[in-house]
């Protein structure tokens, strides 16, 4: 099969570009949103070679390609129709915007640094290894292959903003290479590197200002590497700003005038205000830090190593290289052990999540995160893991906070700065057993807390919407039925009726209910009612029809103790009210209430899975299965059994 | 093409299982059936379709049968209707 032609073909039968909105795909679909459904030829996409079915639903044109193909076939549709990649963050980004602000901030920023994270992940465990070693052995910082490796190692730290910068395009629905540009605006070689500014005010250096908005004032000229908070906000803009153009712009000269006044907007603005407005802030936090930590006692250090963590967030952390640079020229440096303790509490938090978890996925990501903060490097643990979860976040502090308390009280003093967790011990040498109590204090605290209030559930909820992506958009994954009454699900075949037993009208299960609600079982269609209410039918999008027939007998009760909540050609939303009953009424009747949920078109497919016992209304009874396997990979745990 | 008209004598019509029994009892057949109650026609071997059609008892309903084996499938099915319906 030639997928570039399949793409081809259904890109023009969709009404090219200016009918698309958005496009996406799962495991075997390609998931189109377009402007107007009416302008796509259906009955010539399902003759298009590689297009196995076509249907729509919520809005979503989706054409099932197959495992394996769909991917190849995006990627093509994509070149042809000269869209961009997206969409599974716009669907979270839909979904996500009924949460409170603080929610969805925290969301964003996960949604922004999780398909990074490999990026930064290997740079954190480079960099604190290689820093490591060059304190064992100080004459390897000369090799040239140590230069080539700290190269490696810093390269994600330097164009951290790039990386940012382009996932949070995705993220908030701009073009990923304008976003990219404004990161690199961030970054640029022609301004001072930020990890620079410290040393050269140290060194008495001046830093090169520009005067801006026509005099008014003027700022400095420094990079914003090592930064996100700022870069967030500056492509969140860009975003708005873009899409605003996209749609004020006449389309004919759109194609240069939005892209150029993006950029241009969005770059000044974030120079001249987002920028400075938050290295302003930054200096406050640094004035404040030094501040707190003259408190005596501990308690100082102790709000120190709690906020540690927060300050990372922001992306002001490195900044504290000037309070060690100042505190090494009067005697020692007491901020390291403060950094350490946060630092390590927060691995060790990471840690515990890594260990409790059950997802194998977020187990693979959170260790080797927790293993790159023991060594001082927090953002992956920081971003991919604790801030998500938000709990492990705060027991992570909690740790940090008794961690440096403690070291505070011990008198801990480094000799350099640059390195924290273990081989914070390199620079500690005459605190080596008053360092190592610290780090056990902040670990036991942060891991033993993160141990017992992390919870699976809620970081499922966050995974769940990672790995189905449409969840949102599509609440019915096509061939499940969901249960329509709460009660216990049996094999139809034992249904006390001999011809739903028989499968005449169809293979499924039988409810014995509990409750005399019965709900719609997917999205669909009522395709079919009775005057007697005791039965309807229920036809999905994508050719399913399902029989809900209540009771066995009953049309005999002509409808007394059933009412109709749908009539036929309703539209049904999974979970929406259909009919009630009346059990009480069905038993004096002499009737039995086990109601038959049949699959009448079960001959279409290859066969079905069924998920006996007690079940909630909407827990899955039916999958249905079809020569896709895609479909039915989910089901792993339902118990199976070839009705 | 073979057709023949019935009345439904069953008191609860054309409900789920008879409904069942007729569309198990034509699918293996070629011909294409399509049922007419006044101005409303299906195919018969759509299960939703004729119980949507809401037939009740003392409707009359006209039955249509074309194909290659519309003989056979005709004769079985009158016999079905007045055995079952």
């Amino acid at each position: 099969m030639d997928n570039r032609k399949c793409a081809q073909e259904i890109y023009e039968l969709v009404g090219k570009r200016e009918n698309l909105v958005s496009a996406a795909h799962c495991a075997t679909r390609l998931r189109l949103v377009t402007n107007d459904n009416s302008k796509v030829d259906m009955k010539k996409l399902e003759e298009v070679e590689g297009v196995k079915g076509v249907f729509s639903s919520n809005g979503q044109l989706q054409i099932i390609i197959g495992t394996g193909v769909v991917n190849k076939v995006y990627d093509e549709f994509l070149s042809i129709s000269g869209m961009t990649a997206a969409t599974k963050a716009d669907v979270k980004a839909a979904a996500a915007a009924k949460q409170p602000l603080p929610f969805r901030m925290i969301k964003a920023l996960g949604d922004v640094f999780v398909p990074i994270l490999p990026a930064i992940v290997a740079a954190g465990l480079m960099m604190g290894l290689l820093e490591g070693m060059t304190k064992i052995w100080p004459d390897m910082a000369n090799s040239g292959t140590y230069q080539i490796f700290h190269l490696f190692s810093n390269a994600a730290f330097v164009f951290l903003p790039i990386l940012i910068a382009v996932s949070a395009a995705r993220v908030f629905g701009g073009n990923i290479f304008l976003g990219a540009v404004i990161g690199m605006i961030m970054v640029h070689t022609d301004l001072v590197n930020a990890w620079s500014v410290a040393g050269m005010l140290e060194n008495g250096e001046k830093i090169p200002q520009a005067v801006v908005w026509f005099g008014l004032y003027k700022i400095n000229l420094t990079g914003y590497q090592g930064h996100v908070i700022p870069v967030i906000i500056a492509v969140w803009f860009m975003c708005l700003l873009e899409k605003k153009l996209h749609e004020k712009v006449p389309e004919m000269i759109d194609l240069f005038v939005t892209p150029l006044v993006t950029v241009l907007v969005t770059g000044y603005l974030t120079l001249t205000i987002f920028g400075p407005v938050f290295s302003t802030l930054e200096e406050w936090i640094l004035i404040a830090v030094q501040w707190i930590i003259k408190i005596p006692y501990g308690l100082g250090a102790a709000v120190a190593g709690a906020i540690y963590p927060l300050t990372v967030v922001a992306g002001v952390h490195h900044m504290y290289n000037t309070v060690e640079a100042r505190m090494l020229s009067t005697g020692k440096n007491t901020w390291m052990p403060i950094a350490s303790s946060a630092n390590f509490a927060q691995g060790a938090a990471c840690f515990a999540v890594a260990l409790k978890t059950k997802n194998q996925k977020f187990k693979n990501l959170a260790l080797p995160s927790s293993l790159s903060a023991f060594l001082g490097i927090t953002e992956p643990a920081i971003f991919g893991v604790n801030l998500r979860l938000v709990k492990p976040l705060i027991c992570g502090m909690i740790g940090g906070a008794c961690g440096a308390a403690v070291g505070a009280m011990l008198g801990i003093g480094a000799t350099a700065y640059g390195v924290t967790g273990l081989f914070g011990f390199l620079t500690c040498a005459d605190f080596i057993w008053q360092y190592a109590i610290m780090l056990a204090v902040s670990f036991a605290v942060s891991f033993t807390l993160s141990w017992f209030l992390h919870h699976d559930k809620t970081e499922e909820d966050g995974e769940a919407a990672e790995e189905a992506p449409a969840a949102p958009e599509i609440t019915c994954e096509s061939g499940k039925v969901y249960a329509p009454i709460k009660g216990n699900v049996i094999p139809s075949a034992q249904i006390p009726d001999e011809t739903f037993a028989a499968g005449v009208l169809g293979e499924g299960i039988g409810i014995e209910p509990e409750e005399g609600v019965v709900y719609a079982p997917f999205d669909g269609e009522i395709s079919s009612t009775t005057d007697t209410k005791h039965a309807v039918g229920i036809s999905s999008p994508d050719g399913m029809e399902l029989l809900i027939h209540v009771g066995v007998n009953t049309v005999a009760m002509e409808g007394d103790g059933f009412e109709l909540f749908c009539a036929e050609g309703d539209k049904v939303k999974a979970g929406q009210k259909l009919i009630t009953f009346d059990i009480d009424k069905i038993k004096a009747a002499g009737y039995s209430t086990t109601t038959a949920v049949l699959v009448t078109n079960s001959d279409d497919y290859a066969g079905l899975e069924i998920k006996e016992g007690a079940c909630e209304p909407l827990d899955c009874v039916i999958t249905l299965r079809t020569d896709e396997p895609a479909e039915e990979a989910k089901t792993e745990e339902a118990k199976t059994e070839e009705a | 093409m073979k057709h023949f008209s019935y009345t439904i004598t069953d008191p609860v019509g054309i409900h789920a299982r008879p409904a069942g029994i007729i569309v198990r009892a034509v699918k293996p057949f070629a011909s294409s059936f399509t049922i007419t109650k006044g101005d409303k026609s299906v195919n018969l071997k759509k299960l939703m379709a004729l119980m949507g059609m809401g037939i009740k008892c003392g409707d009359t309903v006209d039955i249509k049968v074309e194909g290659p084996d519309e003989d056979a499938a005709a004769e079985a099915l009158e016999k079905l209707f007045k055995e079952n319906l």
